[in-house]
């Protein structure tokens, strides 16, 4: 066999050789030309910003900057139908193929035993689960989702790059793309006559009831996704979300005595269908890589108990490997009996004696991969340092097996908008497609990557770059009513209190609790700060300021030694809100409980959270040292708070994710409420009545007490309005009483023991207060009062950890055993 | 020969233990050479869920399901089992070494099941300076047993065996630097040097005779589970095992349990645990002859 080296550039995908329009482009210029002159480079920013705000890389954990994200070129490419069919009837049949290819690998390997495949492409393959092939007895494996990387080769024809068995990323590109271009640039895509992407999830949850073992009824299905930390994590909520699953990570999932289950609010939930777009070595630790323990232990001796179906196959992800693809057109005769209809890019395994002695012999020019991991990248050998490459070789003449060579290939072209002109760039193509074991549908629609010359040889779907829409044009006569304009809205909240997944519970008790912890905070040092703006002359105001540094000190918020003069109290107030003190670092906590419960939140009530969190940590990184710099960072904390409260209270569902989140919220100020008293009241009885003062200012109630009260200062009074009524919203009895109504929900209704606890926590301020009430000195019964507060607060913190102990760690964290110590053979001197 | 087998293994644990799965490979393998008499696993606390089955290897499994809230895990294996693997061939009318490597690599009818074991397996890394020692027992065109057979000899007069010198991660580039470890580092250690050359071998775990025969000094690895090295001549000759803690050809002395291509595919007791706290493990091996075993059944 002899290649061209030569690195040509490729076809265009608009025009032919001879500079003539291919005919389907047609429908795609007239919709351009629908937008009128310059258009199309007026729409563009607002195309990036939609991107940038509301694309994957906006909603991933710790955001991203200006240009890191995935942005949409507005020129789409149009595929004909005749096109696309061929394209689908192709990428089906290989479809098929793999399907029929694992049967084999993880049945009889009667190819390895025929000599059809080389047992390296097997053995040394570290997609090879042999956990999931036992000698007999093993159900056959299926492919549900499947994806191919095409590029257009100089003939005009479609040639596969790679294949992606394991999980199919980046169909939620796909429906993104569309989405926000239909919002965007509505004209572009109303009454143009192509394939709507709406069918997809209807299509594909039709499929999983045909795939739920025993064709159970409501059956439990989750998405498992390595978590927040994973670049396509948006797509696993996505997916999760329009398919009507649960978005679960390993640490969710429990195996019981070989049946799943989630762990949730309301104990157990079993699940039997496991989407996965976690690799699958990775899935059990048991049985396949100890070493890694996000998996899920017992999750295969379930599966092969028939009581769970993880989709795709979790030893699918071996056919990933290069090197299959120049095995393929044989194996698709033998298995399938049929010619394999869409060529591999012209791919040599170097295991090949052939192979091998040509590339040793001239390797300039040649590209190389490793044969057994799709997704490292492919290497151009004269691009590689002299002693990379002489390395590489060795490792090719010492292993051949381990590396695939291709000749370079060059993609075909398609028009992007670059400076408000029309581009030729190349691109990658990737295809989707669903099955249900048995037939398999095409995604109408695609991403089309624009790669330049690094990209083209990337291996995995990079975390940023520029794709276009991929139109698959209808049919003649197809209705045009079906245009994909309309996008689906985002949902609210949809599950109930008890199938909560308690991570999720837990992870909006926290955000509950470090929101309000931000807004104690930033009362505390914005009513330091005030001091120190109108300066402290009179004795009472001394005692004021000290009062508040104490708190702030006692709250972790500022050292107390060095805030003792103002300069030293304006730089410590500075100190915490700067990005790594303490308030800087709640709102950096905030910021990311806010991103992986993300899946729980509108896509609207997100926007908001994280435009006015971005604000307040905006001001709070600006880098003016001064007492003017410091108030409005304080009252961009204290919007942000407000905002949060607001949303939570006017736009949440008042489903499990609102009660966590309220819950969070109300023990957090009960028990910065009852700090505040036990701080304001510690002293001699003389300054009881400027602490009773300063707690009225921080619960917000000095006019609530001159309107009951008028200017009469008594204990009693001011220690009832903001410790013990119940209608005070920022008094303790408020939130004791609030806590009881909340965990009653949370307990279905059900008066539980926590909520008893919550009720007796109340009883224990009424009794506080009349303790003062009826003492004949006010004053000196409210000086004693502090350890009582103490002891209340330390309840409280009780409180908070019995619930994080029934509701969140249901499991403590996992560990193996006989796989990594010492274990039977290092034991004792023989 | 025949013998009784008994192997026991405890977990103790400072605090109960919430879950715990557990994947056992105890029972011996049903052999050519090996028959497998009687055998049976006492599990305490009982189980609440139990599959048997085989591993992709041919191994016998069990995976169990333990209830909650307990603070030890005892499992004990009682077999008895009757083993005389036949005399290995001559060692200068086998293969030489090359062709050998050259068939696995091929795959096809003959050899594809030995080409599983002729690649790189995580506690067997390729390395350069492993391969190299074992190379000096391969010169050109050797037969490939008595090249295998001069390497164990080597690595038993080369090596201390010293437990604790080493760990379940030690790697065998930094046994060879240290010349000492135990029998399953230079278990690794050949599989490395051997597989390096392009030949396939395995790891084989089981038990030697606890007891020395008379005139014999006891073997190194009794007392405990044992592991040694499976290594192909070539389509004829097939499979044979050679224990280089002790520089033996495994005939009667040794009773297999499993094999893999290194511990981590035969690991007798593994578990995944939640809770726990600390443990305390021990473990207790004895094979000795049972009655009759003056008897060499099928003997040489």
């Amino acid at each position: 066999m002899s290649v061209a080296l030569a690195d040509k550039s490729g076809v265009d995908e608009m025009v032919d050789g001879a500079g003539r329009l291919r005919p389907h482009w047609r429908a795609v210029l007239d919709r351009i030309a629908l937008l009128g002159e310059g258009g199309l480079a007026e729409r563009a920013p607002r195309l990036d910003r939609a991107f940038e705000d509301e694309g994957m890389a906006a909603v991933l954990p710790g955001g991203a900057a200006a240009g890191q994200s995935w942005r949409c070129d507005p020129v789409p490419l149009p595929l004909a139908a005749a096109e696309f069919a061929a394209l689908e009837a192709g990428l089906a049949q290989r479809a098929r193929l793999h399907t029929a290819l694992l049967a084999d690998l993880y049945g009889p390997q009667a190819l390895l035993a025929e000599g059809a495949l080389p047992p390296a492409l097997v053995y040394a393959n570290p997609g090879f689960l042999r956990s999931c092939h036992p000698p007999q007895g093993a159900a056959a494996p299926i492919l549900h989702v499947y994806a191919a990387d095409l590029v257009r080769g100089a003939d005009g024809a479609w040639q596969v790059l790679a294949e992606r068995t394991a999980g199919a990323s980046g169909i939620g590109l796909v429906l993104e793309n569309r989405r926000i271009l239909g919002r965007v640039m509505p004209e572009l895509l109303r009454g143009a006559m192509i394939r709507p992407l709406r069918p997809v999830f209807d299509y594909w949850q039709d499929c999983l009831a045909r795939l739920t073992p025993e064709g159970r009824p409501n059956p439990g299905i989750a998405l498992l996704t390595p978590g927040t930390s994973d670049p396509m994590w948006f797509e696993h909520m996505l997916l999760a979300r329009e398919l009507g699953c649960f978005l679960v990570e390993g640490g969710d999932l429990t195996v019981r005595d070989g049946a799943v289950y989630l762990k949730t609010l309301n104990g157990l939930e079993p699940i039997d269908l496991l989407l996965r777009r976690v690799a699958g070595r990775h899935l059990d630790p048991l049985e396949e890589s100890p070493e890694r323990l996000s998996g899920v232990a017992g999750l295969l001796a379930a599966m092969r108990d028939g009581r769970l179906r993880v989709l795709n196959h979790p030893g699918s992800d071996m056919l990933e490997a290069p090197a299959f693809a120049p095995f393929l057109p044989a194996l698709c005769r033998r298995l399938l009996g049929e010619a394999l209809l869409l060529p591999p890019v012209p791919v040599r395994w170097l295991g090949e004696e052939d192979a091998r002695a040509e590339l040793l012999r001239a390797p300039e020019g040649w590209r190389v991969r490793p044969a057994l991991d799709g997704r490292a990248p492919i290497v151009a050998i004269e691009e590689l340092a002299p002693p990379k490459r002489t390395a590489l070789l060795a490792h090719i003449a010492a292993k051949p097996w381990d590396h695939v060579s291709l000749p370079p290939f060059a993609p075909s072209t398609a028009p992007c908008l670059e400076a408000g002109a029309m581009m030729p760039k190349p691109i990658i193509l990737r295809l989707f497609l669903i099955g249900d074991g048995s037939t398999w549908w095409a995604v109408p629609g695609g991403l089309a990557r624009v790669v330049d010359a690094a990209e083209r040889y990337l291996g995995r779907l990079p975390p940023r770059g520029l794709a276009k829409d991929v139109w698959v044009l209808a049919d003649e006569g197809l209705d045009a009513s079906a245009s994909p304009v309309a996008a689906p809205a985002p949902m609210p909240i949809r599950r109930r209190v008890g199938e909560l997944p308690s991570r999720v519970a837990d992870n909006m008790y926290w955000l509950g609790r470090y929101v309000e912890r931000l807004e104690n905070g930033a009362r505390l040092a914005r009513a330091a700060a005030d001091r120190l703006a109108r300066g402290t002359s009179l004795p009472r105001e001394h005692v004021e300021l000290a009062t508040l540094v104490r708190t702030l000190a006692v709250s972790g918020m500022i050292d107390r030694e060095t805030s003792a003069s103002a300069p030293g109290l304006l730089a410590s107030l500075l100190g915490t809100v700067a990005p790594n003190g303490t308030i800087g670092t709640i709102l950096a906590e905030v910021g990311r409980v806010t991103d992986i419960s993300r899946d729980r939140l509108t896509g609207e009530m997100y926007a908001v959270f994280t435009q006015s969190l971005r604000a307040a940590r905006d001001e709070a990184a600006k880098t003016g040292r001064n007492l003017d710099q410091l108030v409005h960072t304080l009252s961009a904390i204290g919007r942000f708070t407000i905002i949060v409260a607001g949303v939570a209270a006017e736009n949440m569902v008042r489903g499990g994710s609102w009660l966590f989140l309220e819950l969070g919220r109300r023990l957090e100020r009960a028990a910065a409420v009852l700090l505040v008293a036990g701080e304001a009241l510690k002293g001699p009885p003389g300054q009881v009545e400027t602490g009773l003062k300063l707690l009225l200012e921080f619960c917000d109630s000095t006019i609530t007490y001159r309107n009951r009260y008028l200017a009469q200062m008594q204990p009693a009074p001011v220690l009832d309005l903001v410790l013990a009524d119940e209608t005070n919203p920022r008094s303790p009895a408020f939130q004791f009483a609030a806590i009881r109504r909340l965990l009653t929900d949370v307990g279905g209704g059900v008066e539980t023991a926590l909520a008893d606890e919550a009720a007796a926590l109340l009883a224990r301020v009424a009794a506080l207060l009349s303790k003062v009430d009826s003492a004949p000195d006010q004053a000196s019964a409210a000086a004693s009062l502090p350890p009582d507060l103490a002891a209340l607060t330390a309840e409280v913190a009780s409180l908070s950890d019995r619930l994080s102990r029934r509701y969140f760690t249901l499991l403590p964290a996992t560990r193996t055993i006989g796989v990594f110590e010492a274990e039977d053979l290092r034991r004792g001197a023989v | 020969m025949r013998y009784l087998l008994r192997h026991l293994t405890a977990y103790d644990y400072a605090e109960p233990v919430d879950l715990g799965v557990h994947l056992l490979r105890l029972t011996p393998r049903t052999l050519p050479g090996q028959r497998v008499i009687r055998s049976a696993i006492r599990i305490e606390p009982g189980p609440t869920w139990a599959r048997e089955g085989h591993d992709h290897f041919g191994n016998n499994l069990l995976w169990l399901f333990l209830p909650a809230l307990q603070r030890h895990l005892r499992v004990t294996s009682e077999a008895e089992v009757e083993v005389a693997f036949p005399a290995p061939p001559e060692a200068t009318a086998t293969l030489a070494w090359e062709d050998v490597a050259a068939a696995a690599l091929q795959g096809g009818a003959a050899a594809w099941q030995a080409a599983e074991f002729l690649f790189d397996s995580p506690h067997a890394p390729a390395d350069a300076a492993v391969r190299a020692y074992a190379a000096e027992s391969f010169p050109p065109r050797r037969p490939v047993l008595a090249g295998l057979q001069e390497f164990a000899a080597r690595i038993r007069r080369d090596f201390a065996f010293r437990p604790g010198a080493t760990t379940i991660s030690t790697r065998p580039a930094t046994v060879l630097a240290q010349k000492a470890g135990v029998c399953q580092d230079f278990t690794h250690l050949m599989l490395a040097g051997v597989r390096g050359l392009g030949l396939p071998a395995r790891y084989v775990s089981g038990y030697i005779c606890t007891k020395p025969r008379p005139g014999q000094e006891r073997r190194r690895g009794a007392d405990q589970s044992h592991a040694w090295v499976g290594c192909w001549l070539g389509a004829e000759s097939g499979w044979v095992d050679l224990d280089p803690t002790n520089n033996l050809m495994v005939q009667d002395e040794h009773v297999v349990i499993a094999w893999g291509r290194d511990y981590g595919d035969i690991s007798p007791v593994r578990g995944v645990i939640t809770g726990g706290g600390g443990h305390t493990l021990s473990v207790s091996v004895d094979l000795d002859p049972s009655q009759g075993a003056r008897r060499r059944p099928g003997g040489r």
